[in-house]
């Protein structure tokens, strides 16, 4: 039995003894008033050990209150009725509002708050993991203008692409022209249609070695909307050493072997002149024995170019310990001639013939480039399997050099032989492009010491960010430094090689982040950047959010609109002390 | 008293002559000198001063072709005496001694006396004079309209150049000078006036001279103008006060200067060479190659037109004729000139006839030729070779081709020739024989053509003889079958029947398209040469019949490939040694090679821009970047030199760059255009991708995956 039945049936049954005393007693003046003074009485001390609690409807307006966020249109919501909360982040001028310097924080201290009318572009991630249980509406202003997605690597090397991509929404009603500028120069543009959303996809060379700051600026005639920063950061690396084996020598080994040796790449060059005879060119490297082709031979190379009848004429365990160098890593491009495969290495890729175009001259191309016409009659062709990723093809989709995963390490097959017309008609360009794609992409990976990742994707002046970092080690505790100030990494639980650390940028532009002994740059973005991009996905996830509540919206207005309330003991009290008084007052007073 | 005063008479009238023929001697004098410093100064861009040469020169020319002053009282007198009649041939009498003189002389003298002091005074002088002046007034005249005919040629030019080439630059100035021009002289080839210009920048032809009037408002110890940074000239001082500067320079280069005035020194200034550029020559006639063939003229009629930006000063042909064949080839060279004035006109153009018989050419020989062109700045530039072969008929009579190498159709080319050999024949016995006989063997011959052609026709798979000439009518073989008998059961008469089978005549041999349409030449050829032998003209058909004869000529050298015997003398193998396949001896050659980048050029540029991109930021620059700065600044000034238009501009943001504290982005982005200018495009370079780093989970995680390949 519950504590306050046991108090309640106590206190009839005090009540029922006082009654009777109260009858018996002789003095019978003013009983009635006595009677219902102790009734009173005993009631309000019941009252006062169990208190009275009661279900009611909490009126709407009382917990419902109306945030602003940023993009709010301050026309809009002139005509809403109730008190009306911002963000600190946000500045409203001529309008009343009330700052909430903290969302968690004010919304404990005002529990009976149960719905939130969000207007504008709605909240962060963070800030909406604290409106989890809450009914929320949402409110979205129109679309952003500007840049809402954007990516560019923010490393490169030397002479490689920077490629700026992104989307441009374009909600306004005139057309705008998106620049990517750099060092001084504008580098490309595109026009974006008024009321339309567009991909853009800019392409450039980068000429510095060292950091850089290109801007991607968006011009409506000649107002500037926007200038975003893109950083950009090219280095210098150590050239990939490389290791030719020929039949025979020909043109093409010849042109290759001085192109790569004027660039300064290190090169092995072995040529059979007869049998287990070779001629042996060593290129910005030192001299080793190359007569037998072993596994620690090859470990020392990054890519091996061998033609085919070289790859079937050497031995079998030389050809065994290149295949296991390619498992490792090591890149291998063969160069076949003939529809029939003589290796079984090279036999993974099938070749077909096509008929010659007469005086038709071979177009290739790339990913992005076209290659000037080359005056060869080419007739062998490669089929792609699923595995393979085809790196050049002619004009008509016929594939002239393959790729495929072997291990560790990549394989290429050529079947074209006389890239060297590129360079015997001038250009150099073709050529260069030709061979930096087929070298790089077949190349042994070099894998890093370390790996630093930054989150968010614009870590913004004032503003948290999170720098994981991946060593190659896992034991022991890395160095972290920004601009000289030392941060304290933790240990990833389930991967022991990745540290995290937290840290407030103090100033905009390069900030120096050393991990151990290497210094990288990082580059801190003022708040104003990239202002539209974090306002869409703040839209996204907003929206995102909404989607998930309407779930169990339902569930949440009933428990939401009753709630339980309790009478103050006070009251109870007071009418206790009220009736034991008069019944103390009577006694003493009004009966003698 | 009166004698006296006859002869003061007369003396006075030579003074009077002498001194109003030397005037007007004196004012033709000056018209000629005028007018030959007018064209010399306006025309041909001398100095004014050439004046003060030419007058003297004509004015002594002028005296001492006629020396007026050694006439005489006597040579005046006879002039007198022929003047006046009423002198009666007397004025001499005058000048002789009264006391020498006979009574009858003394009255003579007496009377003429008399009349000579009624005399009007002879007017001849006075026209002298009137004559120079009127030369004089001339003379000024047509210099005056040199000076403006040389302005009004120049003027639109001037002002097409000003609007285009000197495009209006903001210049700095330095606060010291006050007042400055610059006047640029052309050279005399471009036939341009001088020109004077309130600017620095200076854009002139190669070879202009650039005169620099500089005026300061202070006296100024030195003025010295550096032209592209390395080569320092003082200038002179014109006033004592040193306040006025002046300064001449040929310019053949493109470059810059500044100006020094005390040490300070001012902007950069530009100059740009408008180079001459060579004559443009184009043939229009005839085309590159050319054959002549038996019975056309052996001419060939030229036609060029030459372009130049100032003057054509020359051109002739350069011709070179062999002759002979094989190994007796000899070779002959001309020069044929094209007979006209050039006048350093602008464009030209140019006809000639060359007659090839009179340059000595026969049938067989063969003429190159090109044409070469000077201009008025002495630059040549050539012409491509143009060729010009006749055809040699006894080389395509010869049996020389036939008595070697296999022979594929021998009695067709035979018979051209013989038709050839006839026609000859018959024309030459055409007086002999009477019209009707003519008529008919040039009508057989006609017959033998067309047979002939029809058995060419069969190579190209004609079906018949209006095959070249006409078109398909009817095909009477088709008609034939209907009419036939059948065969019963045989299929492919039935299906003959209903098919139109025929082949498609071009397809049904086997020569190539190239050789068909030779045959095709051929069979044209011979079409015309029938023709005319139909309508007795064998004279006209001749040169058809070489052509087709030359055509089949080559069809049938085309045919065949031959090679030459040769001796051949090898050495004695040596049996023992072949093939025994020992490589001992065999070393194997290593080369080894470092390549050493000895420009650090585009490196040191590279690592600038990064540099000014880290400026733009606010930082400082340090004193290892100022030496970067420098060196940077080292190769703008050697790209500048070569370029001052794209460079100079950029060069001067670079100098304030490095010296003030001041941050300007524009300054920072031109040198950063420039610079990704200087460095060019650069070419791809193969680099090695990298990964994340390799840890033992990620090795675990491959090699476990690689187990459940397998």
């Amino acid at each position: 039995m519950e504590f306050k039945y046991i108090a309640i049936l106590v206190g009839f049954v005090l009540l029922a003894f006082l009654l009777y005393k109260e009858i018996r007693r002789a003095n019978k003046a003013r009983l009635i008033w006595r009677i219902f003074a102790n009734i009173i009485a005993v009631c309000c001390f019941i009252f006062l050990i169990v208190p009275i609690k009661f279900e009611t409807h909490v009126p709407q307006n009382t917990d419902e209150i109306i945030l602003l966020t940023e993009g709010t249109n301050l026309d809009s919501i002139a005509s809403l009725k109730g008190k009306k909360y911002t963000l600190s982040s946000l500045e409203l001028k001529n309008t009343k509002t009330i700052h909430i310097p903290d969302l968690s924080y004010f919304l404990k201290s005002n529990p009976n708050i149960r719905k939130l009318n969000v207007y504008g572009y709605g909240l962060n991630t963070t800030e909406l993991e604290q409106l989890k249980g809450y009914q929320v509406t949402f409110h979205p202003s129109a679309n952003p203008r500007g840049i809402i997605a954007v990516n560019w690597p923010a490393k490169s090397k030397t002479t490689e692409l920077l490629q700026v991509q992104g989307t441009y929404q374009n909600s306004g009603n005139e057309s705008v022209k998106l620049l990517l500028k750099g060092l001084g120069k504008t580098v490309d543009s595109i026009v974006i249609e008024a009321k339309l959303s567009k991909a853009f996809s800019f392409k450039t060379t980068p000429k510095q070695t060292g950091k850089a700051v290109y801007e991607l600026i968006s011009l409506q005639k000649t107002d500037t909307l926007a200038k975003e920063p893109v950083p950009v950061q090219v280095g210098d690396q150590a050239p990939m050493k490389v290791l030719i084996l020929a039949s025979f020598p020909d043109f093409e080994y010849k042109f290759l072997k001085n192109w790569l040796y004027e660039n300064q790449y290190p090169l092995a060059f072995r040529s059979q002149i007869s049998k287990n005879k070779y001629a042996f060119d060593f290129l910005n490297t030192d001299s080793i024995n190359l007569n037998q082709i072993n596994t620690s031979s090859l470990k020392k190379f990054d890519i091996l170019i061998i033609d085919e009848e070289e790859f079937a004429a050497i031995s079998p365990s030389e050809r065994s310990s290149i295949d296991l160098a390619v498992n490792n890593g090591m890149g291998l491009l063969i160069r076949v001639a003939n529809v029939k495969a003589s290796t079984t290495l090279s036999g993974k890729f099938t070749r077909f013939e096509a008929p010659v175009l007469k005086g038709k001259p071979l177009s290739l191309k790339e990913d992005y480039f076209k290659f000037s016409p080359l005056p060869v009659e080419q007739a062998l062709f490669l089929k792609s399997n699923q595995s393979d990723q085809p790196l050049i093809v002619d004009v008509s989709g016929k594939i002239v050099v393959n790729s495929s995963i072997n291990g560790y390490g990549k394989v290429l097959v050529s079947t074209l032989s006389s890239t060297y017309n590129w360079l015997l008609s001038g250009q150099k360009i073709d050529y260069a492009t030709y061979w930096a794609k087929l070298l790089a992409n077949a190349a042994r990976k070099r894998n890093d010491i370390q790996a630093v990742n930054i989150i968010p994707q614009f870590p913004v002046i004032s503003q948290k960010m999170r720098i994981i970092a991946d060593l190659a080690e896992s034991n022991q505790i890395p160095i972290l430094k920004i601009d000289s100030i030392l941060l304290s990494p933790r240990q990833n639980m389930e991967l022991p090689f990745q540290w995290d650390a937290f840290y407030w940028p103090q100033k905009s532009g390069w900030a120096n982040l050393a991990l151990n002994q290497t210094i990288g740059p990082v580059y801190i973005y003022k708040k104003t950047d990239w202002e539209t991009l974090k306002n869409q996905q703040k839209l996204n996830g907003t929206h995102q959010f909404i989607k998930n509540l309407n779930t169990n919206e339902a569930k949440n207005k009933l428990t939401d609109t009753v709630i339980e309330e309790e009478i103050s003991i006070w009251w109870f009290f007071t009418g206790f002390l009220i009736a034991a008084t008069f019944l103390w007052f009577e006694a003493r007073i009004l009966a003698v | 008293m009166l004698r006296a005063e006859g002869q003061n008479w007369i003396s006075n009238l030579r003074k009077k002559w002498i001194s109003f023929y030397l005037i007007s001697t004196l004012a033709i004098a000056l018209a000629i000198a005028l007018v030959l410093s007018a064209i010399a100064v306006y025309l041909l861009h001398f100095s004014p001063w050439l004046f003060a040469l030419v007058f003297p020169i004509v004015l002594a020319i002028l005296l001492f072709s006629k020396p007026i002053w050694k006439t005489t009282d006597h040579d005046v007198s006879r002039f007198v005496n022929n003047q006046y009649p009423e002198l009666e041939e007397s004025a001499d009498l005058l000048l002789k001694n009264e006391l020498e003189l006979s009574i009858l002389q003394q009255l003579q003298r007496n009377k003429i006396e008399n009349i000579l002091t009624s005399l009007p005074q002879p007017k001849e002088p006075a026209k002298k004079l009137y004559l120079g002046l009127v030369i004089l007034l001339v003379g000024l005249l047509i210099s005056i309209g040199i000076s403006q005919i040389s302005l009004h040629k120049n003027e639109p030019l001037n002002f097409h150049e000003k609007a285009s080439q000197i495009p209006a630059v903001k210049e700095n100035i330095p606060a010291e000078i006050s007042d400055f021009s610059a006047t640029i002289i052309p050279p005399a080839y471009t036939q341009k006036s001088e020109r004077k210009q309130k600017q620095f920048t200076i854009t002139a032809e190669t070879g202009a001279k650039v005169n620099w009037k500089i005026e300061t408002n202070i006296g100024i110890k030195k003025l010295k103008i550096i032209f592209n940074d390395n080569e320092v000239v003082s200038l002179k001082a014109l006033s004592a006060s040193h306040t006025q500067w002046d300064y001449s320079k040929t310019v053949n280069k493109s470059g810059f200067y500044q100006l020094d005035l005390d040490g300070k020194k001012s902007d950069l200034y530009q100059i740009e060479i408008i180079p001459d550029l060579p004559i443009t020559i184009k043939i229009t006639q005839p085309k590159q190659h050319t054959t002549i063939d038996i019975g056309q003229p052996q001419k060939i009629n030229l036609n060029v037109s030459l372009t130049d930006d100032y003057g054509i000063n020359d051109a002739f042909i350069s011709a070179t004729m062999a002759s002979g064949k094989g190994e007796g080839v000899s070779f002959t060279e001309k020069k044929l000139s094209f007979n006209t004035n050039f006048n350093n006109k602008k464009s030209i153009a140019l006809t000639k006839l060359i007659d090839l018989k009179s340059l000595g050419m026969k049938p067989g020989d063969e003429l190159y030729f090109f044409i070469k062109a000077m201009d008025n700045h002495g630059q040549s530039s050539r012409s491509d070779v143009y060729f010009v072969s006749i055809v040699d008929t006894a080389e395509l009579m010869s049996l020389a081709g036939m008595t070697n190498g296999v022979n594929l159709v021998p009695e067709y080319f035979r018979s051209e020739r013989q038709i050839i050999i006839d026609t000859e024949k018959l024309l030459k016995e055409q007086s002999s024989i009477p019209a009707q006989a003519f008529k008919n063997r040039s009508n057989d011959l006609g017959i033998d053509q067309k047979l002939l052609r029809l058995r060419y026709g069969q190579f190209l798979g004609e079906e018949n003889e209006t095959e070249i000439g006409g078109d398909h009518d009817d095909h009477d073989e088709h008609a034939e079958h209907k009419s036939g008998i059948e065969k019963f059961g045989d299929v492919t008469t039935i299906m003959d029947k209903y098919a139109h089978k025929h082949d498609i005549a071009e397809d049904a041999t086997f020569f190539e398209p190239e050789m068909k349409a030779q045959l095709k030449a051929v069979l044209t050829e011979m079409w015309n040469a029938e023709l005319r032998l139909r309508t007795y003209k064998p004279q006209e058909a001749l040169p058809y019949e070489y052509k087709a004869l030359r055509l089949l000529k080559d069809l049938q050298q085309k045919s065949r490939a031959y090679v030459a015997k040769t001796t051949v003398k090898t050495a004695a193998l040596k049996p023992e040694k072949r093939l025994s396949g020992e490589l001992d001896k065999i070393t194997q050659p290593v080369q080894k090679m470092s390549f050493e980048q000895k420009e650090k050029r585009t490196a040191s540029l590279k690592a600038a821009l990064a540099l000014l991109e880290s400026r733009k930021t606010g930082k400082k620059f340090s004193e290892q970047d100022q030496y970067l700065l420098s060196e940077t600044e080292k190769y703008m000034i050697g790209s500048a030199a070569d370029h001052p238009s794209t460079y100079l501009s950029a060069l001067s943001s670079l100098r304030k760059l490095s010296t003030t504290n001041k941050l300007i982005i524009n300054d920072i982005d031109l040198v950063q255009q420039a610079i990704q200018n200087m460095i060019n495009t650069e070419q791809a370079k193969p680099q090695i991708q990298s990964t994340s780093p390799a840890t033992t989970l990620y090795q675990n995680y491959f090699n476990n995956l690689n187990k459940a390949g397998k």
